[in-house]
């Protein structure tokens, strides 16, 4: 159970970060007509560079099945962001 | 991304395209069953209302095979399998090897099952592929299973199959990985009020970018395990071996020892399994013995990941004196990098080294596959709309398969808990699963629409599969409070799920309904990129 603690508490950042990214995306607000211009290329960069952190962490730690676990979730977890996003972002108006 | 000329990308456009609509329906049904198939041990408790919690291994059993080694004829004690069948019993395999009249290495043998008391509850003699089949409590995850690996057809051709479509998976992800010029772009854009081609295009890349790197891992282990015995081991024993399968078997996977074939009785196998647990943290999966009865006998035994860990571990045990040997590579007698790789296949392939978390999250990656799959079938039929040539044998086609599986998948669950419980559900839980899919397809030949089509059968899907836990319970199934005392929370978990997963079918059906109605009135056209 103790082994699985990493992993998820990895899961949840890195969701959290997807998020953050989701929520400036510039493509996903155009597109949403969504007033502003969303995030910049450099704070996009460092912010999707901290959502790989704790993968990067995982596997230098030699967890790998911690590691699989992260990229798995991570990336079921990324695309309910998306999914999520475009369920909030454009109700018909 | 990658930059492809014009000519190669319309290239990869059309490989993407044509791998996709020529094997995309098989390919989805291999896949949907796969995504059950990660919770096929927990299906089989929730079905069965399984209640027993300790393993088979951790239950005294030494005395009941020592038993059954004195009623087999000694021809059949070369070699012995032990696994748990049904509620946590155990089931037993001796057998020996032979090749059959095909050329074919197969085992023959006796195979007893058990009872919770170590009484031998049922006996079959034949080859292994003859005694090993469905049981009555297990035939709803055995249907799954069977399904995705073999798509029901006969060895090899079912094995090869699958193969092919685990491979057509890789092409389909590789030229869809080169032709998408904007991949992290377009990695939250999903328009809903756009042209209907981007809506499609949106929902299919988006998916299919979250998921890329495991529909490469899933696709190459899949293909991997499936072309692994039917063309891997064959070719090899013909290149090294001069063909002789065992010879292979005996060399990569055994475990080289003198020969001694005095007859010494084989040592106590709970404290093998005791040790085995010691050490790894876990009950065995699987227990094998080697010349059962005689000095240079040989155990091993086969265990799920440990906490933390992705590699499979195995322990070999000298079988007369019961002493710990040494733990085992998978693959040949010392550890190696393609050992590891060969063993931890399974693990990625099933996502069952975490336990439930693990299976969790590739049920989810199973899904987004599914709708990967879907969503490009349906847009490759839209572009052709758009252009003016219109499938609609297609896109019915495509609806009463991309919803038609599921619906003879919970209609299978169905029959399955029906019938159980008067002893039929071998029968009954593939013929459901027939009788819904057919009716999926008669459907689609008679109703009016495509978008019909899939609104009916979604429809009837979240209904049955909402209506499951019901039908559980007034089919004998253990009750909640039951479930939690006995230490089942899976049956319980299942059941939410059920509800759950049933009801948001129903509810999204009825919003989409309403939302596409007022979406009909403003639409919102963007150019197609």
């Amino acid at each position: 159970m103790m082994a699985l603690l990493m992993p998820s508490a990895a899961i949840l950042v890195t969701t959290a970060l997807i998020a953050l990214l989701a929520a400036g995306d510039p493509k996903r607000r155009r597109s949403a007509r969504l007033p502003g211009d969303g995030q910049g290329k450099s704070v996009r960069r460092t912010l999707a560079a901290f959502a790989c952190l704790p993968g990067a962490v995982l596997a230098t730690m030699g967890d790998a099945a911690g590691f699989m676990l992260w990229l798995g979730g991570a990336g079921v977890a990324g695309w309910f962001v998306a999914l999520l996003f475009a369920q909030t972002g454009q109700e018909p108006r | 991304m990658i930059h492809l000329e014009k000519e190669d990308t319309k290239l990869m456009v059309a490989v993407h395209g044509w791998s996709g609509i020529l094997l995309g329906l098989l390919l989805y049904a291999v896949v949907i069953t796969g995504m059950a198939a990660v919770f096929a041990e927990e299906i089989g408790i929730w079905s069965a209302g399984h209640v027993q919690t300790s393993s088979a291994f951790q239950r005294p059993f030494d005395r009941a095979v020592r038993a059954l080694g004195e009623r087999t004829p000694e021809k059949y004690h070369e070699g012995v399998d032990l696994f748990e069948v049904g509620d946590r019993n155990m089931g037993v395999f001796f057998h020996r090897h032979e090749t059959d009249a095909s050329g074919n290495l197969v085992s023959r043998g006796i195979y007893y099952q058990l009872d919770a008391q170590g009484r031998v509850a049922s006996e079959r003699s034949g080859t292994g592929e003859e005694v090993f089949g469905p049981r009555n409590d297990d035939a709803l995850s055995s249907f799954l299973v069977d399904t995705h690996v073999r798509l029901h057809l006969p060895n090899p051709w079912g094995l090869l199959l699958t193969g092919i479509l685990g491979l057509a998976m890789l092409v389909a992800a590789i030229s869809g990985l080169l032709i998408h010029r904007h991949l992290f772009k377009d990695i939250f854009t999903l328009r809903r009020r756009a042209n209907p081609v981007l809506v499609d295009r949106d929902r299919h890349s988006v998916a299919g970018t979250w998921s890329l790197p495991f529909a490469f891992l899933l696709a190459f282990t899949g293909s991997f395990f499936s072309f692994f015995g039917t063309v891997g081991v064959p070719i090899v024993a013909m290149a090294a071996f001069g063909g002789d399968v065992q010879a292979l078997n005996d060399a990569v996977f055994g475990n080289p020892r003198a020969v001694d074939e005095r007859p010494v009785a084989v040592g106590n196998l709970d404290r093998i399994a005791e040790d085995s647990i010691r050490r790894t943290g876990e009950a065995p999966t699987f227990l094998s013995i080697e010349h059962f009865g005689r000095a240079d006998s040989q155990v091993t035994s086969f265990h799920l990941p440990g906490e933390g860990g992705l590699e499979p571990a195995t322990l070999l045990y000298d079988g007369a004196t019961g002493r710990f040997d040494r733990a085992k590579p998978s693959i040949g007698t010392t550890p190696s990098a393609g050992g590891t790789l060969a063993a931890i296949m399974a693990p990625i392939h099933f996502g069952n080294f975490a336990g439930l978390l693990s299976k969790a999250i590739w049920f989810g990656l199973g899904f987004a596959m599914c709708y990967v799959t879907l969503t490009g079938l349906r847009l490759w039929l839209i572009r052709r709309k758009e252009a003016g040539r219109s499938l609609d044998w297609l896109e019915r086609i495509v609806g009463a398969v991309g919803f038609g599986l599921p619906l003879g998948l919970v209609a299978s669950a169905a029959a399955f808990l029906i019938s159980m419980p008067v002893g039929s559900a071998v029968f009954w839980t593939p013929a459901a699963f027939l009788v819904g899919f057919g009716g999926a397809l008669v459907l689609a030949c008679t109703l009016r629409s495509a978008a019909m089509l899939d609104r009916v059968l979604q429809q009837a899907t979240g209904v049955v599969l909402a209506l499951l836990p019901l039908l559980r319970l007034a089919t004998g199934g253990p009750g909640w409070t039951q479930a939690l005392t006995v230490g089942q929370p899976v049956i319980v978990a299942m059941d939410i799920a059920c509800i759950l997963g049933g009801g948001w079918m129903v509810w999204r059906l009825r919003r989409l309904g309403v939302s596409s109605g007022r979406e009909r009135r403003a639409p919102i056209l963007q150019a197609a990129e």
